[in-house]
């Protein structure tokens, strides 16, 4: 039977590429977002007809967080044992911090910090339940290092790390694993915003001379799901061409 | 949950106290604890599990029995012997509280 995967924020993005990558590979995907993009829609359309691992859509805003238990009840009903978490989901608001409306940081933490550590709450309890499990949660390279203007977004992603790193000690007897993937700039929506000129500058200091892509992030994640990743917890994966090296 | 995915029914006659033993028994064994005889006087703190085990406990228990009285009561305090933990799983049983004897 296949494994189940919930990936959060699977309608676009870095979340869309994990989704279409895990249904490639077998896994059943049960993505989350608030609305099905049409992207969505078409990976979902091709994971049927390539009969490997089908992606399913439920529709859930995850800023609810009074909602998150039933929603994670129900999952739990309709697929039985969750194999595996990627918390993906998260905003990209940038900002000074000293004129960021106090409303937009609280959004902020609300989405990147309190709603996975939730989300993960409910699904680790079926994880020990079930006597094991995968968490994996998308942090960012801006956790551990500057960016200006990202100063909410980096510490909700310097928590991820935090969380991560206890949570892994907290669990692991349960032969539960938790890992975090730090993508660096990336081209997706959330980066659409950055100017030519600093995506150039990211280039030219990273040790690759390029950015890391969706793929490159995607596979981090089935890595860190697989068979042979089993001894691997409480660690963060760096995958951003070397612009933090 | 059981294999089909559908929460255990219960019914006012099925017995809490064997799920609960049962479940403390077997998460003692998975977690290579010595578990002491389970007596209603026996202090959980004193019974060798710690509190992962306790978390794996509950949330088994609640595949089992349908419910979890921990959730549905956030402030209450945890039981402080096996006797209260069974207490407090038969008093907290939704449905069970208002149908008299």
């Amino acid at each position: 039977m296949a494994r189940s995967v919930i990936v959060s924020g699977a309608s676009r993005g870095l979340g869309l590429g994990i989704a279409r990558r895990l249904a490639a590979l077998g896994y059943t995907v049960i993505g989350i977002a608030r609305r099905r993009s049409d992207e969505l829609a078409s990976a979902t359309r091709e994971a049927e007809h390539a009969s490997t691992g089908m992606i399913h859509f439920r529709p859930f805003d995850l800023a609810d967080l009074a909602g998150i238990p039933d929603l994670v009840r129900g999952l739990r009903r309709e697929f039985g044992s969750i194999y595996a978490l990627v918390n993906n989901a998260a905003l990209g608001t940038s900002g000074v911090l000293a004129s960021m409306p106090d409303s937009e940081i609280d959004r902020l933490i609300r989405l990147n910090t309190v709603s996975p550590v939730l989300l993960t709450k409910y699904v680790v309890r079926s994880m020990l339940a079930d006597g094991g499990g995968r968490i994996v949660t998308i942090a960012s390279i801006v956790g551990f290092t500057g960016y200006s203007g990202l100063s909410v977004y980096g510490a909700t992603k310097a928590s991820a790390i935090g969380f991560t790193r206890s949570l892994a000690r907290e669990v692991g007897r349960a032969g539960i694993t938790v890992n975090a993937v730090a993508p660096g700039f990336i081209a997706t929506d959330m980066t659409a915003g950055l100017e030519s000129e600093e995506r150039e500058r990211i280039v030219r200091r990273s040790a690759l001379r390029r950015l890391a892509d969706i793929a490159d992030v995607s596979g981090a994640v089935e890595f860190l799901l697989e068979d042979r990743a089993r001894n691997i917890t409480g660690t963060v994966l760096t995958v951003d061409a070397g612009s933090t090296a | 949950m059981n294999p089909t995915g559908e929460a255990a029914v219960l019914t006012r006659a099925t017995p809490v106290r064997p799920a609960i033993e049962a479940q403390f028994e077997r998460v003692a064994k998975e977690q290579g604890k010595t578990l002491q005889p389970l007596s209603d006087d026996l202090v959980l703190a004193d019974s060798d599990l710690d509190s992962l085990c306790f978390a794996i406990i509950v949330a088994r228990l609640e595949d089992t029995l349908g419910y979890d009285p921990f959730g549905l009561a956030e402030d209450a305090a945890f039981p402080v012997t096996f006797g209260d933990f069974v207490a407090f799983y038969e008093t907290r049983r939704p449905g069970v509280a208002d149908v008299p004897d």
